[in-house]
């Protein structure tokens, strides 16, 4: 009876242990879920400074390009490098249009991007584009001049099986839809492909779902075409005005091997000069802070684990003085001391496994019913997942951890039976 | 001061037909010399034993006698190696015992001693023939061997029908029978007994006494019995009377054969 009480004090230690680690992981991978469905984790975004500011300095302008993007991709971790190269175009499909950017991106790239619908282009196809699940939503009838926010409809719009018009040449364009009668010919539309359509509703927000985006050199080559010899919009010019004689880039994409590698790689490429950012900075931000939540939590259930180690000690000593008798009874006929501490040293850590196990059941019992009925993964951090999971390590750590509470409890008590003088046994009481 | 007096307490006193010569042919076991005992009460000594010296011989039966507080418990204790004597030497066997260890004195107890308790002290969660092969367990001994010995010893004290009962399911009579079974399975030099017979009735105790001498005879081992009861101490080859810490005399009594004074 007793043995069994201070066995329950075990299990509630160990549960209460289990439970709040798990609920400390639960989070810290809630968070780490939320934020990788933001963008690829191991991605480490550029830019150039010289792009949007003109320093005005003598040097040359650490501006993105082909050189640069090889020279990233010769860093250590580094597996990837995408160039990002933006041109804002009109889109048209029968009587719906919108105008967005297309996003040129390398190929890489484009294969990592999550397809509901259709394949990603294979390279050396000719232009294609991939939409994101929720372009749709930009497009206007341009009849009546009213899009998705303003009917609440979706439009009839189908990426992949009717054709759609692109044009490229912006400036042409308002040109032309200026009016006045010596308003140009609008500039010439083109049809481009449909690759495919990213993953998830028309709701579902993910990294990709409002762009649309193509392989980087179908699309250059594409401007090159059309632009000829006219700057190419968005590109910037020298010092005196004339475009480059090659593309530079808005942006950058880095691929990494590892999530640990991103921070180091981060910082060469800062030191570079350019800047770069990636989700390592907020995940290690807010990392710390569920680190603590963790350490609190913990904390709070070892408490109880402690108050359970001091149960057994004192169930320990309780057991010693009824046996008083017996331990000196062995110890006349000649059991050895470390066999007599080994035995309670036994017990104690026996009470402690037995807690454990079976602290460890409940707490999966109890793991199970936090996420699957209270729903406090989507109350506490608006990600749907489980709050509270117990990974193998905790679950054999909690076990092994109970036996050695339990034995370090053990010690003294059995020290003291150790120790206990065999005359004790042979005086008549 | 106590050393005139221990000299005339050493004088042998023989009460029956005494054959000196077999004394110098035995081989001592148990040798004790000058041995003291003093316990702190505050400021004050107090003597439990003051200077003791004596001999036992294989093969004997010797009894410890006194009134109570007269330090024959605590005499025997040291015997055993379970009290460290304050000064004096204790030879075991040819082993000094009186400088070991506490694992040594276990060592040395699990080795060569055998106990008989007046309180029998068997384990209450064990039967019979567990009781008897626990000090066997506590040499390694594995358990089919050491409880095929227990059931030999059990039957040698006449406990055959009563050898799976609890230990507590027992009268006092067949529990202190265990006892020496288990004192005895261990094939002790020398088995101790402490007020061996002291809770049975006179009628048990006889039974109980006889038993005990007529093993230890045909092994040729050397018990050594504490009691208060001299009608009891008659029974051994000799008495050992002690009062106030020293021995006050040693009486040497023959029994021939198995024939016993009294029934």
């Amino acid at each position: 009876m007793r043995t069994a009480l201070t066995v329950l004090g075990v299990i509630i230690g160990v549960a209460s242990v289990v439970i709040m680690v798990s609920l400390g992981i639960g989070l810290n991978q809630l968070m780490l879920e939320m934020y990788s469905s933001y963008g690829d984790m191991t991605t480490i975004s550029i830019f150039s400074n010289a792009r949007y500011s003109d320093s005005g300095s003598d040097s040359d302008p650490m501006y993105l390009t082909d050189e640069v993007m090889e020279q990233f991709k010769h860093l250590d971790h580094v597996t990837g490098v995408s160039p990002m190269l933006s041109c804002y175009a009109l889109f048209k499909q029968g009587v719906y249009e919108t105008s967005i950017d297309i996003t040129g991106v390398s190929q890489e790239y484009l294969e990592k991007i999550p397809l509901g619908q259709g394949q990603a282009p294979k390279e050396g196809d000719p232009m294609k584009l991939i939409y994101g699940n929720s372009v749709i939503q930009w497009f206007r009838n341009s009849k009546t001049g009213k899009g998705y926010w303003d009917t609440m409809e979706l439009p009839d719009v189908d990426f992949m099986d009717k054709p759609m018009f692109v044009i490229f040449d912006m400036d042409a364009y308002y040109q032309s839809q200026g009016g006045g009668e010596n308003a140009p010919k609008p500039p010439k539309k083109y049809m481009v492909e449909t690759a495919g359509v990213v993953e998830g509703g028309v709701d579902d927000y993910n990294s990709y779902a409002y762009s649309v985006y193509t392989e980087i050199e179908g699309l250059k080559a594409q401007l090159k075409k059309i632009f000829k010899k006219k700057p190419i919009p968005n590109q910037p010019t020298n010092k005196k005005g004339k475009p480059y004689p090659y593309f530079i880039y808005d942006n950058a994409v880095v691929f990494v091997d590892d999530m640990a590698n991103v921070t180091e790689v981060q910082k060469v490429i800062n030191d570079m000069g350019y800047q770069a950012n990636s989700q390592m900075e907020w995940i290690e931000q807010s990392q710390q802070t569920y680190d603590i939540i963790q350490l609190v939590l913990g904390g709070i259930g070892a408490i109880s684990l402690f108050v359970a180690a001091i149960g057994i000690a004192n169930t320990m000593m309780m057991s010693i003085y009824e046996r008083t008798k017996e331990i000196g009874v062995i110890k006349v006929l000649g059991c050895d001391m470390g066999n007599i501490r080994n035995m309670f040293l036994m017990e104690s850590g026996f009470i402690g496994f037995l807690g454990g196990v079976i602290g460890l059941m409940i707490s999966f019992g109890v793991s199970y019913a936090m996420n699957n009925f209270l729903g406090l993964g989507q109350a506490m951090m608006g990600v749907e997942g489980d709050i509270s999971r117990i990974p193998l390590w905790l679950a054999a750590s909690g076990v092994v951890f109970a036996v050695f509470v339990g034995m370090a409890a053990g010690f003294f008590p059995s020290l003291r039976a150790m120790k206990l003088s065999p005359l004790a046994a042979i005086r008549n009481e | 001061m106590g050393e005139g007096k221990k000299t005339d307490a050493l004088e042998d006193k023989v009460c029956q037909g005494s054959d000196s010569d077999p004394l110098k042919k035995r081989t001592p076991i148990i040798e004790v010399k000058n041995l003291y005992k003093i316990y702190k009460v505050g400021e004050t000594k107090v003597y439990a034993l003051g200077g003791v010296d004596f001999t036992m011989y294989r093969g004997e039966f010797c009894a410890i006698v006194g009134p109570s507080g007269s330090g024959k418990s605590t005499l025997l204790n040291m015997l055993a190696g379970l009290e460290k004597p304050s000064k004096g030497e204790i030879v075991i066997d040819k082993v000094h015992i009186e400088k070991m260890k506490e694992n040594e004195l276990v060592a040395f107890r699990r080795k060569r001693v055998g106990f008989i308790f007046q309180s029998y002290n068997l384990l209450k969660t064990l039967n019979a023939v567990e009781n008897v092969a626990l000090p066997l367990s506590f040499r390694g001994m594995p358990r089919k061997k050491r409880n095929e010995i227990a059931r030999k010893y059990l039957k040698l004290v006449g406990l055959e029908k009563q050898m799976d009962h609890m230990a507590n399911a027992m009268s006092g009579g067949q529990q202190q029978r265990v006892g020496i079974a288990r004192a005895l399975a261990v094939k002790p030099r020398i088995i101790f007994a402490d007020e061996p017979t002291g809770n049975l009735d006179s009628k048990t105790t006889m039974e109980i006494l006889k038993l005990m001498r007529k093993i230890v005879r045909e092994q040729e081992q050397t018990l050594v019995m504490v009691t208060h009861d001299n009608h009891l101490a008659s029974y051994a080859d000799r008495q050992f009377h002690i009062v106030d810490g020293k021995i006050f005399k040693i009486e040497e009594c023959h029994h021939h054969q198995e024939e016993e004074i009294e029934g």
